[in-house]
């Protein structure tokens, strides 16, 4: 069941990385007084936050408290958009990622990131997952047949599509999709995982499966989940983030959290009081 | 068929009971005036189909002397001729017609499909090319004005293009490309010289290609700024550059409307009557040597000949010129039709 971690064949940073095996509680995202804009409207205020590796944080909060807005930043996939922009630093093994000179393709192929609908691609199951790999790595195809397999299996998903991995990616069920953007995340390799509400549009199953995989790639990658659904995050991750009107309120281990939050705007909020 | 005419059908009891007649007493006006309007609505959206037939059975109507006459040759022989103008009407399978007569349109047909294909063969690059770039290149306050700009070539009057292309065009490429053209592409089968004066199926081409480039560009940006976001995001995610995720994501998923939209644009290229009148070189009676040939099309044809049918004391010229028009018609109609077919059912899941 469980697939040996994939060998790192390339490390587009290539700082402080090969330092040794890391521990649990070293950060390998370190924000630093983020903030960030939409325009003239700030949407994240003076964010000071480690996320460590090999765990799963979890950032929750209401509607528009940040918490997804935070997570665009870690692959500054808000590039995309002209009026977006952030303050501050994102730092990834000793390099601010917000540096106009960081290579961005790269840096995304490194920090992986999964949607709240899933985004099959248009095109096979097999060549989902090969899209990404291709444009940074030339494989044969042995090596690239071996290399699907175990981004599926890793993603349980190989038994139920390896009779049709030339199907397109868009005839599977929801929660099929959506576990095929996971393998097709993973299978770039990444450090870094993020999740952006990747169960709110799947049933309670599907959810279930998700959830399940959170928890089976935890000790392998560092995973980032956006949610607005408090069981979750008590579920599946190791410490939470609560974000509330760009701030962040409180932080810390997740059991700590749920049971006895310092802050009264954290406790209101996850006895269901407000949000 | 038609989705508006249920709006003329009189109320169900116009001169109704008592309860009618009191309420009519207080606002028969208004109730009338909406009958007014409803039956003007009807009757204007009804003129469109009536139109269509009325047009149809014109057509009919006025060919049916040639369909006769011409038969199933019409379509397969390269010969126009009005016959002896001076002779005596004759009778030939049942209609009189000037000795000699005989009409029949190969070249034509052919004319008209060739250089519609060599249109859209230069203008789909060019249009997805332009589409691409107006969607995810240019910068977001520039979008509005240049997509406009676009737009606004598709108003250009094809007359102008017509001028455009015998000023300019046919000049310019009849010197300077065109031989270039043929002494390179030798080797490609009709490319090969004579490259003759520039009036022909390329340049005929060239000017449809600017035509329906507007078109191609404007309804592809559309589709492509309608791609979710999230596709977008997620392809980026990979790592992949914004020109590779347009290029292998956002453009496979638009094929069939692709499809739909150069099909709208061959409609338009078939029908296309001015410039190509300007620029063709309106050739008679003879399929092109070669991509430099002189041509005509139907439309074009049409214009051209009609002055001198209008002298056959038969009518036969004049029906057999209907004839085409019915045939034009008819084929631009099925493109159409398949075009709005493709284009509708295809919007991007």
């Amino acid at each position: 069941m469980h697939a040996p971690p994939i060998p790192k064949p390339f490390d587009p940073m290539s700082v402080a990385d090969d330092a040794s095996p890391a521990t649990a509680t070293e950060p390998v995202i370190d924000i630093r007084n983020l903030s960030f804009y939409y325009g003239d409207f700030q949407a994240l205020k003076d964010i000071t936050l480690p996320l460590n590796r090999n765990e799963v944080t979890a950032f929750i909060g209401p509607s528009g408290c940040g918490k997804s807005t935070l997570l665009r930043v870690l692959n500054r996939i808000y590039d995309l958009y002209p009026r977006q922009r952030a303050e501050g630093e994102v730092v990834i093994d000793g390099r601010n990622i917000l540096d106009a000179r960081t290579d961005v393709n790269l840096l995304r192929a490194r920090v992986g990131m999964v949607f709240q609908k899933p985004t099959p691609f248009p095109m096979s199951i097999y060549e989902n997952i090969a899209f990404g790999i291709r444009l940074y790595e030339k494989l044969g195809k042995v090596e690239m047949d071996e290399r699907i397999e175990r981004a599926l299996q890793r993603t349980s998903l190989w038994g139920e599509v390896k009779d049709k991995l030339r199907q397109s990616g868009i005839s599977l069920s929801g929660g099929q999709q959506q576990r095929l953007c996971i393998a097709r995340a993973i299978a770039l390799n990444p450090e870094v995982l993020l999740l952006d509400e990747p169960t709110s549009a799947l049933d309670p199953i599907a959810t279930g499966r998700i959830e399940q995989l959170i928890e089976e790639l935890k000790g392998d990658y560092t995973i980032v989940i956006v949610t607005h659904n408090m069981q979750q995050a008590a579920r599946v991750s190791n410490r939470t983030a609560f974000l509330y009107m760009g701030e962040l309120v409180e932080y810390g281990a997740t059991a700590k959290i749920f049971t006895k939050p310092t802050k009264r705007q954290t406790e209101d909020y996850i006895s269901g009081r407000f949000g | 068929m038609d989705p508006l005419l249920p709006v003329a059908t009189p109320p169900s009891n116009p001169d109704g009971g008592d309860f009618f007649g009191k309420s009519r007493s207080h606002s028969g006006g208004m109730r009338r005036s909406t009958d007014v309007f409803g039956i003007l609505v009807a009757t204007s959206a009804g003129i469109v189909p009536l139109v269509i037939l009325a047009l149809l059975a014109f057509l009919l109507y006025n060919a049916w002397p040639a369909l006769h006459f011409n038969g199933w040759g019409f379509l397969t022989g390269n010969s126009w001729n009005l016959g002896n103008q001076y002779g005596d009407l004759v009778k030939v399978r049942g209609v009189e017609v000037l000795p000699g007569a005989r009409f029949s349109i190969l070249f034509l047909i052919f004319g008209t499909l060739a250089s519609s294909v060599i249109a859209l063969v230069l203008a789909i690059p060019i249009g997805v090319g332009a589409a691409v770039f107006l969607a995810d290149a240019v910068p977001p306050r520039l979008r509005n004005s240049a997509s406009l700009l676009v737009e606004l070539l598709a108003a250009v009057p094809s007359v102008v293009f017509g001028l455009w292309g015998y000023v300019v065009l046919i000049p310019f490429t009849a010197r300077h490309v065109y031989p270039l053209l043929g002494h390179v592409l030798a080797f490609i089968p009709f490319f090969g010289p004579p490259t003759y004066n520039g009036y022909g199926l390329l340049t005929s081409g060239i000017v449809l290609a600017l035509m329906v480039v507007p078109l191609i560009t404007a309804n592809m940006r559309e589709a492509i700024a309608a791609t979710p976001a999230a596709l977008r995001e997620a392809g980026l995610s990979t790592g992949a550059t914004r020109f590779e995720v347009v290029r292998k994501i956002v453009l496979p998923r638009l094929r069939l409307p692709l499809i739909g939209v150069s099909t709208l644009a061959l409609g338009r290229a078939l029908g296309e009557t001015m410039a190509v009148l300007m620029v063709s070189g309106n050739a008679i009676n003879g399929l092109p040597h070669n991509v430099y040939s002189p041509i005509s099309t139907m439309a074009a044809f049409m214009v051209s000949q009609l002055d001198s049918a209008l002298q056959d004391p038969s009518g036969m010229a004049v029906s057999s010129i209907t004839e085409i028009g019915l045939i034009l018609l008819v084929l631009s109609m099925a493109v159409n039709g398949i075009a709005r077919l493709l284009v509708s059912r295809t919007q991007p899941r």
